[in-house]
């Protein structure tokens, strides 16, 4: 027979000095562990999150990001000639060549610089990214030096506000408008005309190709027709596929994740067992006497590991809690984090995001230390024997 | 019975639970000396004194944007610079590796070797690579990572380039900061991109420290106002670049540092707590016997920074001993260098250490110092 779940709790309660410490402690150590996944899952989601399924992109073979891929003139007019290439109600294939420059720009707090991605982009691919919405201002002209930025860059870099001027070696790029990008790996650009960018950098070839497959069903066949040209020498992909494996940056953050979560978790099942067995060894008489009630060894040993687990689960739902807590704190005064993209060579701007998935994985892991640390401090009680255990102090 | 013994005596009656707070202080200690020197890693590039004298100049724009090479003809006018070449970084990946694990720069060899001060050739010679254009240039640490040797071939797939490279190893060097470059001839770069007329940046460097100042402002001047306006600045100052642009990192780590401490805290008070409530009654008994306060509270404090100090020398000297003998360079693909674990960190590790070692031993001995005998005799928990 198991022992009323009102006991244990009772138990937790009435020592609330010893676990309150426990609590904490384990409390913090989710929160290191789901805080550093939340920055993770931020740049993750961002590239999840961005592109469309029904566009193409095109970059050149080799290379793994846009910014560091070419397409000359002569293969975009090849690959905007191949069949099977939606077109428009004017009869135009809906391709956009585009243009991805790195600029280095000040940070706002003054602390050095960082480089931002400016993409030259022509009115189609604008059609082909509808998850970018212009929000303050207007949108650029053609042959203008204009730029329009996200609202999430222009509060990380100085000069990025309405009016500002992006510095572009002797040029100068006045910022016309701010869009919003719905929290994409678009947030982290600055739009410009195509052709204007290529004038303005000096650029005589293009980046990249987006373009929309006329239709759905025959998309294998474009690119496998793109990748098998040999005059091409360029790879398509979906969108949404090139996207989703712009995950590199994510990658250092997750194993740190994983590296500090592990040691502090040792450290910290070490302190749970230190407080399960001082609590084992303070009721020597009461685990006696319940023996002699007639509750088995196994009801014992239960016991105590539903009290770990009760005492380690408070302490996860306080570190889920403080997490989420500073997620609302962060969303609230809109602060977005930033890093170097190791695809890309410019920053990329992400959000802390505890999604409810994290934070069961948050709780159960509290729940693997409460476990971990009761187990041997369980048995120990189990191991009792009765007659000197009642005898005890 | 002396005091020393007696506070030893108590420290090790429940040897299992000073073992477990000892080990659990440990980690703490371990982890926060790894958090510390994490971030030192990240945020003070390695400095030699000849990096003081390297002065990298590049597109004003941004890295990625390259400069034109007729620049060079301006440079080598301009007085205080001993040694330039250009530097382009190609970005390659080796063999069939899928990231680029280290560096790779064309470099105009002649000039290059005035740059290379610290570097000595220790196998191979300079020559055979300056007179072979298809040859490079490669840092012993490489050459032992993938078991290399002068004469061999190695092959790269260009990332940011559209070409890719075969070059023969004909010398190696060792003795820099970082010995894992691999350089090869400009003019190859050049002649399979069909002579675009551009370079990376420009690597030079300078008499001495005092005039490098100078140096910088004349090189940026000599360029301002034209298509390509230039950013000189130290090799130090260029590395600090990249610091800043890895963003927000300084500032988590911190935040990290101190969730570590506030658990090493939280772990030490309890443990410290669960140790003397144990002893109330005889604690009670001392005082009945006259044992002032003061003496209570040292025999509490002595045990709490006994234990805390036994941790902290075997968590910090742990950290030590592990981040010095295992090779993280290849472990994690050259991203961390040194990981150098400096007595300055160690020493904030003990001084934390030692710090949680006092605070914890404080509300046990408040509790002791309040609890009247009669009180503490009748203790039962």
């Amino acid at each position: 027979m198991a022992l009323p779940l009102k006991y244990n709790v009772r138990n937790v309660l009435v020592r609330w000095r010893t676990t309150l410490f426990t609590v904490l402690g384990i409390g913090a150590v989710v929160l290191v562990f789901l805080g550093l996944r939340a920055l993770a899952r931020g740049i993750e989601s961002t590239n999840a999150n961005t592109g469309d399924p029904q566009n193409l992109l095109v970059v050149r073979k080799g290379s793994q990001a846009e910014s560091g891929s070419l397409v000359t003139r002569d293969q975009f007019r090849t690959l905007r000639d191949l069949p099977g290439i939606a077109r428009n109600e004017q009869g135009e294939p809906v391709v956009s060549a585009e243009i991805v420059m790195i600029v280095s720009a000040p940070r706002r707090e003054g602390n050095g610089e960082a480089n931002t991605l400016i993409r030259g982009i022509t009115p189609r691919g604008m059609e082909l990214r509808p998850q970018v919405a212009l929000v303050e201002g207007r949108w650029f002209r053609p042959g203008q030096r204009e730029v329009v930025v996200s609202t999430r860059m222009a509060r990380r870099f100085a000069g990025f506000e309405l009016g500002g001027t992006i510095k572009a070696g002797p040029d100068r790029l006045t910022v016309v408008g701010h869009f919003d990008g719905q929290g994409s790996a678009f947030d982290s650009e600055a739009w410009m005309d195509a052709d204007e960018a290529r004038a303005v950098f000096d650029r005589e070839q293009y980046s990249s190709v987006l373009l929309r497959p006329a239709d759905p069903l025959t998309v294998s066949n474009l690119i496998a027709r793109i990748d098998s040209d040999k005059r091409l020498a360029l790879r398509a992909e979906s969108e949404v596929g090139y996207y989703s494996k712009q995950t590199m940056t994510a990658t250092p953050i997750n194993y740190l994740a994983g590296i500090l979560g592990t040691a502090m978790s040792v450290g910290a099942v070490f302190a749970a067992m230190n407080t399960m067995y001082a609590s084992v060894g303070a009721r020597t008489r009461e685990i006696g006497t319940l023996r002699v009630l007639g509750y088995s060894r196994r009801s014992i040993v239960l016991c105590f590991l539903i009290e770990g687990a009760l005492l380690s689960l408070l302490g996860g739902i306080l570190g889920c809690l403080s997490a989420w807590l500073i997620q609302v704190g962060l969303t609230t005064f809109n602060v977005t984090f930033g890093t170097l993209d190791f695809q890309s060579f410019a920053e990329t701007v992400f959000q802390f995001r505890v999604t409810p998935d994290l934070m069961v994985m948050g709780l159960l892991f509290s729940l693997f230390i409460g476990l971990a640390g009761s187990f041997l401090p369980a048995l120990r009680a189990a191991r009792l024997p009765v007659i000197s255990a009642l005898k005890s102090l | 019975m002396n005091l020393p013994t007696f506070v030893l005596k108590n420290a090790l009656r429940n040897r299992r639970r000073a073992l477990l707070t000892i080990i659990s202080v440990a980690i703490s200690c371990g982890l926060l000396v790894t958090l510390l020197t994490l971030q030192r890693e990240l945020t003070i590039p390695p400095e030699s004194e000849a990096a003081s004298l390297r002065i990298i100049a590049r597109n004003k724009v941004s890295l990625a944007q390259p400069l034109p090479a007729k620049q060079l003809a301006v440079i080598d006018r301009i007085p205080g610079i001993v040694a330039v070449t250009p530097f382009t970084f190609f970005g390659g990946n080796f063999r069939d590796e899928t990231v680029t694990s280290f560096a790779q720069f064309a470099v105009d060899p002649k000039r290059f070797q005035g740059l290379l001060v610290e570097g000595k050739i220790v196998d191979g010679s300079y020559e055979a690579f300056i007179a072979d254009r298809n040859s490079c240039l490669v840092g012993a640490d490489t050459m032992k990572r993938y078991g290399l040797k002068i004469g061999d071939k190695m092959r790269f797939t260009g990332t940011f380039f559209p070409v890719d490279l075969d070059l023969k190893i004909l010398a190696v060097f060792q003795g820099t900061v970082d010995d894992r470059g691999v350089f090869f001839h400009h003019k190859l770069l050049d002649e399979l991109n069909g002579d675009p007329g551009t370079v990376g940046t420009w690597y030079m460097r300078v008499e001495s420290a005092e005039v490098s100042n100078e140096v910088i402002a004349r090189v940026n001047a000599a360029f301002e106002n034209t298509s390509s306006e230039v950013r000189a600045e130290t090799e130090r100052a260029f590395q600090m670049g990249f610091v800043s642009m890895l963003g927000n990192v300084k500032m988590l780590v911190m935040l990290i540092s101190g969730a570590v401490v506030f658990t090493l805290m939280l772990v030490t008070i309890s443990t410290m707590s669960m140790a003397i409530r144990e002893r109330f009654r005889e604690l009670a008994v001392l005082k009945a016997l006259g044992f002032q306060r003061r003496e209570l509270f040292a025999f509490i404090l002595a045990e709490s920074f006994g234990l805390a100090v036994v941790g902290a020398v075997v968590g910090i000297g742990g950290a030590w001993a592990l981040w010095t003998n295992l090779d993280l360079q290849s472990l994690t693909n050259g991203f961390l260098l040194y990981f150098e674990v400096t007595p300055r960190i160690m020493a904030w590790g003990a001084a934390v250490a030692a710090v949680m070692g006092l605070v914890s031993a404080i509300p046990p001995a408040v509790e002791t110092a309040r609890m009247s005998v009669t009180e503490g005799l009748k203790t039962l928990d």
